[in-house]
């Protein structure tokens, strides 16, 4: 008992690979930024048409996010990377196929779309009514009201919300090695089968993605704190 | 209910000219047919109890209503709908409503400052996402403006650092930078400490003075009875008595007036 203790606390067999645990870290990253900018741009799009004057947009656009924000995101990849190509290739009458690290972003892309939307919509609908009135009354359009007056204040009250949704991404991004990204946890299992030492290694990689979220949301939080306060005392 | 005929409208006619308005939401009635010419540099204040009608009669003047019918128009050109060829009436179109808005100052209840902008930014950012104006050009009108309504030293400041009255004047600055053709005062006062309203009034007043065409809903009567060049009393969707500020205060004709100006001069 002892002895085990002590294999899973002493992480030299982790610090030895750390170079290839790196460049499975870079991999996370590659996925975590493509994913995220792919679900930002969607979820805008998503959650601006959630708050639409036109019934149907409304519509649309609740289905699609109650699509995606309930369904796990390990099916969605593994229905992105098998079952999407087929789909394609029969309606197409052609060849088509998915790199894993493109299924990975998309899949991940549309899975946290659905949950940002949400932060989009009640971002958008926590500004006043009376903002937009007097936008308008000043003859601005509403493609301006949003753009100047609603979005930059919805961004700051959408931006704690965002990050948990951020942290969510990347720890799911440690799902991709399903689909054969060389990300962490791939190279982890290619050194467990050679190493056999799997208490050190996952351990390690736990700690690692433990201390990733923490720096980074941390920084975050710090840099934009200054950003969010200003105006608002 | 007939309805009221106006005079046609003439170059030197009714800057503003509100007939036969009726505004429905969904079974309930709440204007029933309003008519009235406002001339360029009077001030017209609404009184009347709350649930009378008066805000939404002012939100259809600029189209923030959308009147269920009846016209408004701003020296003489229709606004939120326009007239075919053949006599029907259909929406305008976005651009075009948002043009007469343009011209059409409003001050709310509620302020409705953009909290995220500097006071000169809430002025200036109309002159430059709507008139176009470099922003050199839009900073120097704004601080004029804020200059106007006392608040020049206050043009960095956040909405957030400003006290309510110090709120409302900035955004009576931020409708006048346009240079508007009317204002509409949306119950400016209504939200204010009492201690706080008397700045607001007085640059209302001022404004009155030089000349500025304004519809004021208040219940400040005395500053109605002191500005005012007429009056109209709103009772259940309808002008229930119409006067000049003696007509209505001193020999009110409608019970249901009297009834309400003792009320609320108590």
């Amino acid at each position: 008992m002892p002895e085990t203790l002590r294999q899973s606390l002493d992480l030299s067999l982790f610090w030895e690979f750390r170079y290839t645990i790196a460049i499975g870290l870079l991999q996370n990253l590659y996925v975590f930024v493509s994913a995220g900018l792919l679900a930002l741009t969607l979820a805008l799009f998503i959650g601006l048409s959630r708050v639409s004057r036109h019934r149907i947009l409304r519509i649309l656009s609740t289905g699609y996010a109650e699509l995606f924000r309930n369904t796990p995101e390990f099916v969605l990849l593994i229905w992105v990377y098998y079952v999407l190509p087929i789909l394609v290739s029969k309606l197409l009458a052609t060849r088509f196929s998915l790199s894993p690290f493109l299924a990975a972003v998309l899949a991940l892309g549309v899975a946290y779309s659905g949950f940002l939307s949400e932060t989009v919509r009640a971002g958008i609908q926590s500004i006043p009514r009376g903002h937009v009135e007097a936008g308008l009354s000043l003859g601005m359009s509403r493609f301006t009201i949003l753009r100047r007056i609603v979005i930059p204040q919805a961004v700051r009250r959408m931006l704690p919300e965002a990050l948990s949704q951020f942290v969510s991404l990347f720890k799911a991004t440690s799902i991709v090695s399903l689909v054969a990204v060389p990300d962490i946890m791939y190279q982890i299992s290619m050194i467990n089968v050679d190493q056999m030492r799997p208490l050190p290694l996952y351990t390690g990689a736990a700690l690692l993605f433990c201390l990733v979220i923490v720096a980074a949301s941390q920084s975050i939080n710090i840099l934009s704190d200054r950003w969010r306060r200003r105006g608002w005392a | 209910m007939t309805a009221q005929t106006l005079p046609p409208v003439s170059a030197s006619g009714p800057i503003l000219r509100c007939s036969n308005l009726r505004k429905s939401f969904g079974t309930n009635e709440v204007l029933r047919g309003i008519s009235f010419d406002v001339p360029t540099g009077a001030v017209l204040t609404i009184i009347g109890a709350s649930g009378s009608g008066k805000s939404t009669l002012l939100r259809c003047l600029n189209h923030l209503e959308q009147p269920t019918s009846g016209e408004i128009y701003l020296e003489g050109e229709p606004v939120g709908m326009r007239v075919r060829a053949n006599g029907t009436r259909v929406a305008d179109k976005a651009a075009n409503i948002a043009r007469m808005r343009a011209k059409i100052g409003m001050v709310f209840q509620q302020f409705n400052l953009w909290p995220h902008m500097t006071a000169l930014q809430n002025v200036t950012e109309a002159l430059i996402q709507v008139k176009g104006l470099a922003r050199a050009k839009a900073q120097e009108i704004g601080r004029d403006t804020l200059a106007k309504v006392n608040l020049l030293n206050k043009a960095d400041e956040y909405p957030a650092r400003l006290s309510g009255g110090q709120q409302q004047r900035v955004a009576i600055a931020r409708a006048l930078a346009m240079a508007p053709k009317v204002m509409l005062f949306d119950e400016a006062t209504s939200s204010l400490d009492p201690e706080l309203t008397g700045e607001v009034l007085e640059v209302m007043r001022q404004l009155a003075k030089e000349g500025m065409t304004m519809v004021v809903v208040t219940h400040e009567m005395g500053f109605a009875r002191e500005v005012s060049d007429r009056v109209i009393f709103l009772h259940e969707g309808q002008i229930d008595q119409d006067g000049t500020p003696e007509d209505v205060f001193a020999r009110p004709t409608s019970e249901r007036c009297r009834k309400f100006l003792a009320s609320v001069l108590g």
